[in-house]
């Protein structure tokens, strides 16, 4: 059987070799128009893909000619290597093509650039059953969310759903794939719970949240919208409980500054102001140091290459005594789904380089080891460039947030000396809970918190505190007056 | 005769001059003395603010409102940045 196995193996070197030296020829004695799609042809037969890419683009800038043959490599060098090696190339170049797969690309990257009129053109020409129509309807459907087109929204978001879970259920085995699209699915689910919550339907956002089941690796990220859901609906017991879920252990990675923000407005409408301000004072005491030690340790860094990339593939031991918020920070990157497909492509990439390298060090194995250097350098670029976008972004959420705090004090102090000026109190110095402040569903049921997180619990939590709102006139203070002689 | 009569009263108004200096008055004024405020009636109508009275200023309301969150569209946004 081991027999067996490495006489495979060699057939395919001998295969890949055999493609490669075909490629060589071609390069080095075709005159043919067409000889780059030749070339990223053989190279893509012997899996070479990164140097594949670099012909097939020089293709598509040379020429015009287009086939089947050719849409069906570039389809599968874009799920192999990733988009963005692709969107590099100019817009009269992506929009010259009659292609699903450089549609999507270059409607993704028009996205981007919050080119949305032309993006959904361009992303419309992906059909319904096309490898990366959930990925294009979903864009689609972001799109009509922010043009406020609702029908349009609808359309595209169920159709996100529909055509994510199919490749789900046919993904089977391969449970990163699986997983992928059940992501993408639960990103549709959550897309639409979003527009309803911008359109004032909070209660249909709510259900369309609790659609997104615990497991969910979006689940933990929704916390703080769904949060935000019951704040709208004016349960602020509820919007308590919801963010109160982070400090679980099992969800003690996941620090969202907004969050301690809407459990400080939470109590502020409850008009628990000692409550609030104790929120407030723990915002400034405790996140805010540690905020400024973090930006201490990622701004004289900000102008390297590599120094945050090298910071994710440390060992997490080697990050433990850094800053409190940097092992929070890199668990919370290395779930994300684009982090994970660069990182991927990025160590397929070297590996690729490894076997260019042994190639023959002619004008073609010159050419494609440049290429390919310069492909593995943006790819370490970029890598690093979005630890460090989510490592400043949340510094400067800190920040933000830090005031959207101080104007909650500015108003609870207001507040309190409106209710000193108009003689009178709150009716009690600092409610507390009950279970008749709790709104409920029908299907949910009771369970006491005693000081510890169940898994099954999580995102269940309620507040049963009172609201504090009412006010009764001061109690008078006894004066004694004395009559004068 | 007028003369006479003019004599006769100036003669008079002297001799009562002098009775009066010749008696002492003692003024006694009160040691103590309560007003019941509550049960006082005042009778006519109030033409100013009987009660002593801060006229309120107008208060000034912070122009900074409070976070609210109108929607979502950065995370729409930063979810199509993170497609693979």
């Amino acid at each position: 059987m081991k027999v067996l196995f490495i006489l495979l193996f060699q057939l395919l070197s001998v295969n890949a070799a055999a493609s490669v030296n075909e490629a060589r020829k071609i390069f080095n004695t075709s005159k043919d128009t067409h000889k780059n799609a030749h070339i990223a042809q053989e190279l893509y037969k012997s899996k070479y893909y990164y140097s594949a890419v670099v012909f097939a683009k020089r293709h598509l800038i040379e020429t015009s000619a287009y086939n089947e043959a050719l849409e069906n490599m570039i389809e599968k060098l874009i799920l192999k290597t990733g988009t963005d090696n692709f969107t590099t190339l100019n817009d009269s170049i992506l929009g010259k093509f009659p292609s699903p797969s450089l549609a999507f690309v270059h409607g993704i990257k028009l996205f981007k650039a919050k080119r949305y009129k032309e993006a959904k053109q361009r992303l419309s020409l992906v059909p319904i059953d096309h490898k990366f129509s959930p990925e294009a309807r979903l864009t689609l459907g972001a799109i009509a969310n922010i043009n406020n087109d609702q029908k349009t929204m609808a359309n595209e978001y169920k159709s996100c759903i529909e055509q994510a879970d199919k490749r789900m259920n046919e993904a089977g085995d391969k449970d990163k794939l699986a997983r992928y699209f059940k992501i993408l699915s639960d990103t549709c689910r959550i897309h639409m719970a979003r527009s309803f919550y911008e359109n004032g339907k909070h209660e249909l956002a709510m259900t369309t949240y609790d659609q997104i089941e615990k497991t969910s690796y979006r689940w933990p990220y929704i916390l703080v919208e769904r949060a935000w859901t019951a704040y709208q609906m004016k349960d602020y017991n509820r919007a308590l409980g919801l963010g109160v879920t982070y400090k679980s252990p099992l969800l003690s990675s996941y620090f969202f500054p907004e969050a301690e923000v809407l459990s400080a407005l939470s109590y502020y409408r409850l008009c628990l102001y000692d409550d609030a301000l104790a929120k407030v004072e723990q915002f400034y005491e405790v996140y805010k140091p540690k905020a400024d030690e973090l930006k201490s340790l990622i701004l004289p860094q900000k102008g390297s290459h590599k120094f945050f990339l090298e910071l994710a593939l440390a060992p997490i031991s080697e990050n433990e005594g850094k800053s409190p918020f940097i092992r929070q920070l890199l668990t919370q990157i290395r779930k994300k789904i684009i982090f994970n497909v660069d990182l991927v492509n990025y160590k397929r990439a070297i590996n690729e380089n490894k076997y260019v390298n042994s190639l023959k060090n002619d004008y073609f194995g010159r050419t494609i080891k440049a290429e390919l250097q310069r492909m593995i350098s943006f790819r370490t670029k970029k890598l690093n460039h979005f630890i460090k976008r989510l490592m400043f972004n949340f510094v400067n959420d800190i920040h933000a947030m830090s005031y959207e705090m101080f104007n909650i004090k500015l108003e609870i102090m207001s507040n309190k000396r409106e209710l000193v000026y108009k003689n009178k109190q709150l009716i009690a110095d600092r409610g507390r809970g009950s279970y008749e402040n709790v709104s409920r569903k029908a299907e949910q049921q009771f369970y006491e918190f005693k000081g510890e997180f169940w898994a099954d619990e999580l995102g269940d939590y309620s507040f049963g505190l009172k609201s504090n709102c009412e006010t009764v006139k001061r109690q008078a203070t006894e004066i004694t007056m004395r009559g004068g002689q | 005769m007028k003369y006479i009569v003019t004599l006769i009263c100036l003669i008079f108004t002297v001799k009562c001059f002098a009775q009066a200096t010749d008696k002492d008055v003692i003024i006694k004024y009160k040691e103590y003395e309560s007003f019941d405020l509550g049960n006082l009636e005042i009778k006519g109508s109030v033409l100013a603010p009987g009660d002593l009275s801060v006229r309120e200023r107008e208060r000034k309301i912070f122009a900074a409102g409070l976070y609210d969150r109108a929607n979502f569209v950065p995370e729409l946004e930063e979810d199509i940045r993170n497609l693979r």
